[in-house]
């Protein structure tokens, strides 16, 4: 189990060096200036190199490259070259309402998406399954920004129960911290309690079909032992991998949220620094992202074993 | 069942989307004169924040979002195939395949599109190759377990013993096994990839502006939801029939392949 | 498996909290709701130098934090600000200003005469009018702690003007330490003598910065009339709380979660008026002007007579609704000086009519020898009026047979691409659309868009010396009614060579909850954030 971790450990690493040139690359070949966003839209061309001059941009691109490997293996994930803040410091900043976002997202949609998928597969074909088909199809087929703006017209406006947007941080209370967050868990969540119900449903189908179940019945087990003790328990692997995955698009998701509901978080931060071309945040925040995506799924994999015993390393 | 209800849906919509010209009007005629205005005889859906008719442009719509979901789906088929197969028979290049292809899985899927697009900035092709790229590792690695275990079963081996060639393996055995698990794996590609040109557009990095696409007619309406809410519902409504018709395609091919996991 | 995932999501809340510890530190007391003003500025404050950076946010910031030397009142005139009396010789070169007393900067050091010429000097290095001005000085030096001296060669009407910040970049106050640096190199330390602290540690760059109220700042007695007249907050914070999506900024601002809001879209107006708590106010009585430039190196409008088709067939009025300016907002701008600023003038505009001259355009293209050549407009995804405007631009070039293709990018993408002197084929530009306060357009000495040097001229680079040696006059004379006259001269001139053509004026009025009251009218789109008042 040790060595299964060590190794996945070092194939995290090689994968996030292969992010961090991949993303070197496709950001340096995007046409695109810093120095010319930062000397504002009536700039004179004159002004504008002696800011690039400043801000190193006109050394070859290896060199840049070199400059910034190296300060990543220091631990040094560079400066902001827009505010001059370090980019840790950013990103901690910003880490907080991303996380909380995220966390509770996946709290909602996993007890909310395996409860209506387990459910919808107790009574298959009837009419809670079909309305929740046709859930699962709104849920993916309604652009989220759109749900957004419904969300807030009727709670935060019309009713007045929730505030528009906005983030407060948990030390700041932590009933203001939970009412800015409701809105966008409900509006980010619909996708993936689709998703998670969805997949709930057809694997508890499988394991539903398999022998033992059969055995089970005939043996008189009732309906709530068969349905979480039994079948959930053996159909949890691929939930549980449909969990995993889908971190890299929450992350996505999330994007689109911030920005609906004004939450300052990494995503919108890596948006705006793309738009900016501000290529520390950007190049940093990737590789952390992606080191994180890694770790969660190896978080993962090392569950299965807890629920299924079959599984080993 | 499903297949022919997901599958007639969506023949429908291409062949509205296809036979556009002979009956919509011109989607691009723009009169700034008559912005915003409810449905008229003139313009039975009304007009946009540029005076273009709402009813043109839903329609056509239908040809660009079409195009990237089916088209990032072909693709990101294809690549993944590819790359499954190569990483599931050659051994030798399995472990380095797999790691590129975590490497691209882990960057967040809308934040590497923005980055792509930002290469050459907003336009149908990179949109479709921005969409298809992150949904590559998933398909390749769903090809390439298949393929692990087609490969170890008798016939397979038996045929490769037999001193087949390659190519001939994998055209006979791998590739028919990978077909089933493939569709159903497209059809959530296309069906995310319309979802995800909506929200490319909202961030203001989608399909250019004067390019009707569902997508980006709801973004760049969003602020007249309120005034003249036609503008997002009609393309709204006919991205959520979409999605619907897929997804009912994705599910009915899953029941046809795989008999087990039909609904009782 | 709910077991490991809440034990998972018990350990991510306790790392998110642990993270977000050091900002319990920071933690202050925090004003109550009634005297703090929550404000939607018009972009993200991305740059925090006046000098480095054009960006209204930019000024907007430094306008809060220092102080300035004089300030422009409501009518454009220059007063003085933290001098208290100046005086001028009698040979009219030598300019003596003498600071008001009580000034200190935000870490309690006093304002001298130093910190005066240090900031004078980087600004004459900066600014296109102060390196103009810099030209025709001899000598600026401090003779006391509170009285400095210029000395000038030749006499220079323009002086006072510019050192209010007419036109150009802002003239900043800044300690001499702070001033002393290349004007390549972002000041970051923030600390100014103005009415506004920055408080560093609420800045969240990218989402919200934080203003507190400079308690020991000493306004002038006079009332506040534009920049000029005293400063009197009497809040004790601003944030300003960057909010990327339009419809979610107003309904924040419907919700009483801001207080303001800087640019709300223009299709929001009716919505904006028909709720009772809020109300539209311009706080820029001058207005915008949007123009188009034109690549003057390139085919089709390397050909003057291409260039003069255009004025023929921009209807300003179609391009600034197509934009999506509220019709009541907008107006027509047939003078290369705008239309509020005194040099303003109808000098050779016959060429307009309302506009939208196809057949006239048609013509010109034809005379110019256009045989169907690449036309690209750039656009950018990234700022909704000008694209659209683009947008609504090619369509009606095409109407007139012209092969426009417009170039879509985000504006990072566009302005490495406007720099491009080359042909379209590799990567070139025919046409784009900036905007620029109306009030700036008062001073083609500063103004980018003015200028008709050729190479060293803004982008699209056009060239007519005759006009240049007009320009180069215009520092040298004296009275307003000579200026007048040298501004119908050049207009004459510009609207020949046409290096530049308006689409239109338009005003932008702030959103501000009723609550909010005070807001202090100014001609320009940089808003001063002092003598507002909450009920």
């Amino acid at each position: 189990m040790c060595t299964y971790i060590l190794r996945r450990m070092v194939s995290a690493i090689a994968v996030m060096a292969m992010v961090g040139i991949f993303i070197f690359v496709l950001l340096r070949l995007a046409p695109g200036d810093p120095a010319a966003i930062m000397a504002g839209r009536n700039a004179t061309a004159e002004a504008i190199a002696g800011i690039r001059e400043q801000l190193g941009l006109n050394e070859p691109l290896p060199v840049q490259f070199m400059l910034w490997v190296s300060s990543m293996l220091h631990g040094d994930f560079g400066t902001s070259i827009f505010s001059g803040r370090p980019v840790f410091e950013l990103v901690l900043q910003r880490l907080e309402p991303t996380l909380s976002l995220s966390l509770m997202t996946l709290a909602l949609s996993v007890t909310l998406g395996v409860s209506l998928g387990v459910l919808a597969a107790w009574r298959a074909g009837g009419l809670l399954d079909r309305t929740l088909t046709l859930f699962a199809t709104l849920g993916y087929s309604v652009p989220v920004f759109v749900v957004g703006y419904f969300l807030v017209y009727l709670l935060a406006i019309g009713a007045g129960w929730l505030p528009v947007q906005g983030y407060v941080q948990i030390e700041n209370g932590l009933g203001g911290w939970f009412a800015h967050l409701v809105l966008p868990t409900v509006t980010l969540s619909l996708p993936y309690i689709a998703l998670i119900a969805r997949i709930t449903r057809a694997s508890m189908l499988e394991v539903l079909s398999e022998d033992y179940m059969r055995t089970a019945a005939a043996k008189g087990a009732s309906a709530y032992a068969m349905l979480v003790h039994h079948a959930l328990k053996n159909a949890g692997v691929p939930i549980l991998t449909v969990v995993g995955l889908s971190f890299a698009y929450l992350i996505g998701g999330v994007v689109l949220t911030e920005t609906v509901f004004n939450i300052p978080g990494v995503g919108r931060m890596v948006v705006d620094a793309v738009n900016s071309r501000d290529y520390p945040i950007i190049q940093s925040v990737l590789i952390m992202v992606s080191g994180l995506y890694v770790l969660i799924n190896l978080a993962v994999d090392l569950a299965y074993t807890l629920i299924d015993p079959r599984i080993r390393y | 069942m499903l297949v022919l209800a997901g599958g007639g849906l969506l023949m429908l919509l291409v062949v509205l989307a296809v036979a556009a010209p002979l009956y919509a009007g011109d989607p691009e005629a723009l009169d700034p004169f008559i912005r915003l205005q409810p449905p008229s005889g003139e313009h039975w859906l009304g007009t946009d924040n540029l005076g273009r008719d709402v009813l043109a442009r839903t329609i056509y719509g239908a040809r660009i979002s079409l195009i990237v979901g089916l088209m990032s789906a072909f693709l990101a088929a294809i690549a993944g195939l590819t790359i499954g197969i190569i990483a599931g028979y050659l051994r030798s290049f399995d472990n380095l395949i797999m790691r590129v292809m975590d490497a691209l899985m882990s960057i967040p899927t809308f934040l590497l599109a923005i980055a792509l697009i930002s290469l050459t900035g907003p336009g149908i092709g990179i949109l479709i190759f921005a969409v298809a790229l992150p949904e590559t590792p998933s398909v390749s690695r769903l090809v390439r377990s298949v393929v692990l275990s087609v490969r170890e079963r008798p016939y397979v081996q038996a045929a490769i013993c037999g001193g087949a060639r390659l190519p001939k393996v994998m055209l006979r055995h791998i590739l028919p096994s990978t077909f089933a698990a493939l569709m159903v794996q497209s059809a959530t590609v296309c069906a995310s990839a319309i979802m995800t040109e909506a929200g490319l557009s909202f961030l203001g990095v989608g399909v250019p502006p004067e390019i009707p696409s569902w997508g980006n007619m709801i973004a760049s309406s969003r602020l007249y939801l309120a005034t003249a809410p036609l503008t997002v519902l009609a393309p709204g409504v006919f991205l959520a029939i979409t999605v619907l018709a897929v997804n009912l395609l994705g599910d009915g091919l899953r029941d046809l392949f795989d008999p087990r996991s039909r609904s009782r | 498996m709910t077991i490991s995932r809440r034990n998972m999501m018990k350990v991510g809340l306790a790392a998110g909290a642990a993270l977000s510890l050091p900002s319990v530190l920071r933690a202050q007391t925090a004003p109550s709701d009634a005297r703090t003003v929550r404000w939607v500025p018009d972009g993200i404050l991305q740059v925090f130098d006046p000098l480095v950076s054009t960006a209204n946010e930019t000024s907007q910031h430094s306008l809060a934090i220092y102080d300035t030397l004089f300030a422009l009142d409501s009518k454009g005139l220059p007063q003085p600000q933290m001098v208290e009396k100046w005086g001028l010789s009698d040979d009219k070169k030598t300019y003596t200003f003498h600071l008001r007393e009580g000034q200190a900067f935000h870490d309690g050091s006093p304002v001298t005469a130093a910190d005066c010429v240090a900031s004078v000097r980087r600004w004459g290095q900066a600014d296109a009018g102060g390196k103009v001005i810099m030209e025709s000085v001899k000598d600026i030096s401090k003779n006391d702690d509170r009285t400095f001296t210029i000395t000038l060669t030749q006499p220079l009407p323009l002086l006072i003007p510019s050192l209010a910040s007419a036109a150009g970049l802002y003239l900043a106050v800044m300690r001499e330490k702070d001033a002393s640096r290349p004007v390549t190199e972002q000041v970051t330390a923030n600390i100014g003598s103005g009415p506004f602290k920055f408080n560093e540690a609420l800045a969240r760059p990218g989402a919200s910065f934080v203003y507190d109220r400079n308690e020991n700042y000493v306004p002038r007695k006079e009332a506040p009339d534009g920049f000029a007249g005293g400063k009197v907050v009497n809040v004790d914070r601003v944030i300003w709380n960057y909010l990327a999506d339009q419809q979610t900024a107003f309904a924040a601002l419907q919700a009483g979660e801001v207080d303001l809001v800087q640019a709300p879209a223009s299709d929001l107006y009716p919505a904006i008026e028909s709720d009772p708590n809020l109300e539209l106010e311009i706080m820029n009585k001058a207005g915008t002007n949007m123009f188009l430039r034109l690549n003057c190196l390139q085919p089709p409008f390397n050909n003057v007579k291409a260039r003069q088709a255009m004025l023929h067939l921009i209807d300003q009025e179609a391009v600034m609704r197509a934009a999506g300016f509220d019709p009541k907002y907008i107006n027509p701008v047939t003078s290369i000086f705008g239309r509020t600023t005194p040099y303003s003038n109808d000098e050779n505009t016959g060429w307009y009519k309302k506009g939208g001259d196809l057949e006239g355009a048609k013509q010109l293209f034809q005379e110019a020898g256009y045989a169907g050549e690449k036309v690209v407009v750039l656009q950018t995804s990234d700022w909704p009026a000008a694209s659209n405007a683009a947008l609504y631009l090619a369509n009606t070039l095409r109407k007139i047979g012209v092969n426009a293709e417009l170039a879509s990018s985000d504006w990072s993408g566009f302005t490495a691409r406007r720099s491009n002197k080359g042909p379209v084929e590799d990567g070139g530009w025919s046409i784009f659309i900036s905007d620029w306060s109306d009030s700036k357009f008062g001073n083609p000495l500063d103004i980018p868009a003015l200028l008709a040097n050729g190479d060293d001229a803004w982008y699209g680079w056009p060239k007519n010396d005759e006009y240049e040696a007009l320009r180069a006059k215009w520092g040298d004379v004296d009275t307003l009614q000579e200026r007048q006259a040298l501004a119908r001269e050049m207009q004459r001139l510009s609207w020949d060579f046409v290096g530049t053509v308006m689409l239109g004026h338009y005003v932008s009025p702030v959103a501000r909850r009723k609550s909010l009251t005070g807001l202090v009218s100014v001609l320009s789109v940089v808003y001063p954030m002092w003598n507002m008042q909450k009920a």
